[in-house]
């Protein structure tokens, strides 16, 4: 085979690719979905609550995700290429609520309207912002922790990525949880990068140096899960929390593993900035502020919480409003 | 100098480079199939999303042509554009900071050399470990948080444009000036070129490998010093993550460019279609709306494609 | 025979040879650092605590053992922790459909396997180098990944399977006596074996090696076919011991295994290192950061640390190894 008609078929997936997504322009508006990362479960369920949503409501969703998790250059870039292409309106997570200030005020600059989500952005114009409190979240899952223990005992935080807000909120919460509770002795706080396998690693060190821990505050589900297996593999108990309420802390929860996790309801997040986004295109009334109330899931309330993502729907209208907002 | 490979004349295909090939390509697919794509406004974009790459990799093709390798240059990048912010936050004056970061970046850039060539430490495990130091020092000046209310002057420059030439491609445009000119006019650049191929050469006549050695790694960090104001410009703060893997993407835009690791030849042109390349792909894909998992597995695709085809040309 | 021959086909190296003492001043530096966290830090030399530092280096040791005979033939494969969140990916669903561990560890290895072959043939029929082959296949193994796991977590794995990672025998961790077996089947195999042989050869010199009759292509592509193997083995023992894998798992294995095996000793130019070596490099690494949690060193300066005793132990090796030339 010839050099060029080698090349003529490595240019055939592109074309089918484009046959495929360019169809779908056709009905309604279309919303661009900003999220920081293809792995973080959170995330996903951030974009099948949009997805579900905008097709509820008759419009299309483009999802963009940066290539490289978590990258500021990349969804800098990503803003920049979707102003070119002009959606409907944009639901923007930023992967930093600093650095991505500039890209917020290019898309206002750019007159197309943007809703904030998750993440609350330092700056630029929005048409609302739909969140979860990382900082309400932290107090309020590790109190639960304290409360359950009495008030007092050996805490250890394992702490997330530096320079990520969530993770400076989060430890935030737990700091001041431990504050209010002045029984309780903090250990050490050491970084587990949200990931399970530093996360057991660092659990197995504390617990060479430390031979009484009570509670270990874990700054989200899958360091969570990490310190459990590191507890279990040396037969010590302590109780852990998470935050995420990701499907497998649930699982852990019911099984009576993990003592509670921070509920940051991607899915509701998803669901309501698309929302209020294809609502403010139809000229309907938006809700401005909805910050969700920190829910802390226990094994006394993970029903509701049980429910697989392809069959969770999102909250009405009406619901919205009573969901925290003004 | 690229070192000319010998090929069959039958096919005059084979006398492009690989990534040259690779680049019109893309332009044609997504010119066709991506709407908006080659408007003036996104073609600029991709452009000017590509300038702070270009400024790593350009000094990387030279420590490339020396058999090294520079890990450092992202934590290198995050640190400068964090002092180009801290520094021009406390000075209000945009040049001090600027001052600031090449100094730094050209701290770590002697460092590195001088671990490599004095203490001859392998230039992988060498720059590894400045890598971590750059890192930490990030952390530690920031606290891990992002640094903001930095003046107006720093931001401007990332937008402001030069007879309607935006300013990150001018100043990417001089450097590639600066470096084409060091590479391929001066004695400096035959100096590198007999580093990476005839290191034997230079001691016989009487020059010190080591002292180019530190000069190559030096202007490795004072460019990724410079690129740091860049950065900080886009962003409008230092952040002290934000540049961490970047020198990856160099590495490899200047593998697709065609500079080999093993034989002393370089072509500081193909560095620069490597990661125009790299980004066109990005933002084709971004326009045509492909599945992110897809993007992911296309840098892969491209990069092996480009190089496969490069090895076509020299294999004949 | 030729000046070049002889030099391709030299005496196997013995234990006692160079390398050995390479191998000696390394785990002088190891010794060091457990010397200086034993006197900041009472619970360094607790049974425990060795047990743990053992067992999470063996991670880092399984993938590293294959790509030093990756390096050693002065190659690098970049995709080994996009390897291992693949191969534990698949491997892991394998399990939950079919119930099978034994099933499940085969796919890993599999997986892990095919993987490393296709680096393989990239390298040598396709001519492309290794850095950059690799590196592609990173991403386009972490865009198979991503779309697989669609943002989801496997977890819950039988409590049988589960004893791999974090089960014991006879006080030692099931993962140590891995770890012990491949280091023996490793040395045994560079520095005893014919094929081991060539492998330091092809590094040493590919010219005269392919001129002195051995298939370079051959060794080359089962040198790539077993780091990927090893990755696949390491992807079992993250999935028995952390109970569970997503699709990011790999991102921050890669670097410390190379680390590693650079720190050991091995040279990207090819030619020269020990399995052994990539042991104590391994072991180096996760003392560095058993310490820092020991001593409680805040999560800031925690690179800065690793990063200044990279270039520390690696100094060391680059003094003691000119003394013995």
């Amino acid at each position: 085979m010839r050099q060029h008609e080698r090349l003529a078929y490595l240019a055939l997936p592109f074309l089918m690719a484009a046959a495929f997504t360019t169809q779908a322009y056709a009905d309604g508006e279309t919303i661009a979905v900003f999220t920081k990362n293809q792995t973080n479960p959170f995330f996903q369920t951030v974009r099948v609550g949009a997805d579900s949503m905008a097709k509820t409501l008759n419009a299309k969703t483009l999802q963009y995700i940066p290539t490289k998790p978590d990258s500021i250059p990349e969804q800098l870039s990503q803003i920049e290429d979707v102003v070119v292409k002009k959606p409907s309106a944009i639901v923007f997570t930023p992967v930093d609520y600093k650095a991505m200030v500039p890209g917020v005020e290019k898309m206002n600059e750019a007159k197309i309207p943007v809703i904030n989500i998750t993440d609350r952005s330092a700056g630029g114009k929005f048409i609302s912002f739909i969140g979860a409190d990382d900082y309400s979240l932290g107090l309020e899952t590790a109190s639960f922790l304290l409360k359950t223990l009495g008030g007092k005992g050996n805490i250890v935080i394992i702490e997330g990525v530096k320079g990520s807000l969530t993770n400076v909120d989060r430890v935030r919460g737990f700091n001041d949880a431990l504050k209010e509770n002045p029984g309780a002795k903090l250990l050490a706080s050491q970084p587990g990068n949200y990931q399970r396998l530093q996360a057991l690693q660092v659990m197995e060190n504390l617990m060479q140096s430390n031979s009484q821990i009570d509670g270990v505050l874990a700054a989200n589900d899958a360091m969570a899960v990490g310190a459990i297996e590191a507890l279990d593999g040396a037969n010590r108990k302590a109780q852990v929390i998470g935050i995420n309420g990701t499907k497998e802390a649930i699982d852990a929860i019911k099984s009576g593993k993990l003592l509670a996790s921070g509920d940051y309801n991607g899915f509701a997040q998803g669901c309501l900035g698309t929302m209020m986004a294809i609502r403010s295109l139809r000229d309907q009334p938006v809700i401005t502020e909805i910050v969700l109330k920190p829910t802390v899931i226990t094994k006394d309330n993970y029903g509701p919480f049980d429910i697989p993502l392809e069959q969770r729907t999102c909250p009405s209208w009406e619901e919205a409003g009573k969901l925290g907002g003004k | 100098m690229r070192e000319a490979a010998v090929v069959s004349q039958s096919n005059p295909l084979q006398r492009i480079p690989g990534v040259a090939l690779v680049l019109v390509l893309l332009i044609a697919i997504f010119g066709a199939i991506a709407p908006g794509f080659l408007s003036v406004a996104n073609l600029s974009n991709v452009l000017v999303q590509s300038t702070i790459l270009t400024m790593l990799a350009l000094p990387m093709t030279l420590i490339i042509m020396t058999e090294g390798l520079d890990l450092s240059m992202g934590a290198v990048l995050t640190l400068t554009s964090l002092c180009v912010a801290i520094v021009s936050l406390a000075t209000k004056s945009m040049l001090l900071g600027l001052g600031a970061a090449i100094l730094v970046g050209a701290a770590f850039g002697t460092v590195n050399g001088w671990l490599v060539a004095i203490l001859g430490i392998p230039p992988f495990v060498a720059t590894l470990g400045t890598l971590g130091m750059a890192q930490g020092l990030s952390l530690i000046v920031s606290d891990g948080q992002s640094v903001v209310g930095i003046p107006h002057s720093v931001r401007d420059i990332y937008s402001a444009t030069v007879l309607g030439v935006p300013v990150p491609i001018v100043m990417a445009l001089a450097t590639y000036a600066v470096f084409h000119t060091l590479l391929y006019h001066t004695r400096f650049g035959t100096y590198i070129f007999a580093l990476g191929g005839n290191r034997e050469a230079l001691k016989y006549a009487g020059l010190s490998p080591n002292r180019l050695l530190i000069a190559v790694y030096a202007l490795g960090g004072i460019m990724a010093g410079t690129a740091g104001l860049l950065m900080t410009a886009r962003m409008n703060s230092g952040h002290p993550t934000a540049g961490l893997g970047l020198e990856f993407d160099a590495i490899a835009a200047v593998a697709v460019g065609g500079t080999s690791f093993e034989r002393g030849n370089g072509w500081l042109l193909g560095t620069v279609l490597g990661v125009i390349a790299v980004g066109v792909l990005r933002n084709g894909l971004n326009l045509i709306s492909l599945p992110s998992s897809v993007q992911v597995a296309s840098v892969g695709v491209l990069v092996i494609v480009a190089l496969f085809l490069d090895g076509l040309r020299s294999r004949s | 025979m030729t000046d070049i021959t002889k030099q391709a086909l030299s005496p196997p190296r013995s234990f006692l040879s160079q390398d050995a003492i390479q191998v000696f001043y390394r785990l002088l530096a190891a010794l060091l650092i457990c010397a200086a966290l034993a006197v900041f830090s009472e619970s360094f030399l607790s049974l425990g605590n060795i047990l743990n530092v053992l067992r999470q280096a063996s991670l880092t040791f399984f993938i590293a053992s294959g790509l030093t005979l990756v390096v050693l033939t002065a190659g690098l494969d970049l995709s080994v922790g996009a390897n291992v969140a693949l191969s534990a990916c698949i491997a892991g669903t394998v399990i939950h459909q079919t119930g099978s561990p034994l099933l499940g560890i085969l796919t890993g290895l599999l997986v892990g396997g095919v993987v490393g072959l296709l680096n393989g043939v990239m390298v040598t029929a396709l001519r492309i180098p290794s850095f950059i082959a690799t590196y592609g296949m990173l991403w386009v193994l972490n865009g198979l990944t991503y779309w697989y796991m669609a943002g989801d977590t496997i977890h819950g794995f039988p409590a049988g399977f589960r004893q791999i990672g974090s089960g014991y025998l006879f006080g030692l961790p099931i993962p140590v006596y891995l770890l012990l077996i491949f280091l023996a089947i490793g040395t045994l195999f560079a520095q005893r074996t014919i094929w081991g042989q060539e492998i330091y050869a092809i590094g040493a010199n590919p010219v005269a090696a392919r001129l002195s009759g051995i298939p370079v292509a051959r060794r080359l592509l089962l040198v790539y076919a077993v780091s990927g193997t090893m990755a696949g083995l390491a992807s079992i023992i993250f999935l028995s011991r952390l109970n569970s894998a997503e699709a990011d798992i790999g991102e921050s294995l890669t670097l410390p295994a190379i680390a590693a095996v650079l720190i050991g000793g091995t040279s990207l130019f090819g030619g020269v290192g020990t399995v052994f070596g990539t042991f104590v490099g391994a072991l180096i690494l996760t003392l560095v950061l058993n310490g820092m949690n020991l001593l409680s060193v805040n999560a800031n300066w925690q690179p800065l640390v690793t990063g200044v005793i990279v270039i520390l132990a690696v100094w060391l090796d680059m003094k003691t190894r000119r003394r013995t030339q």
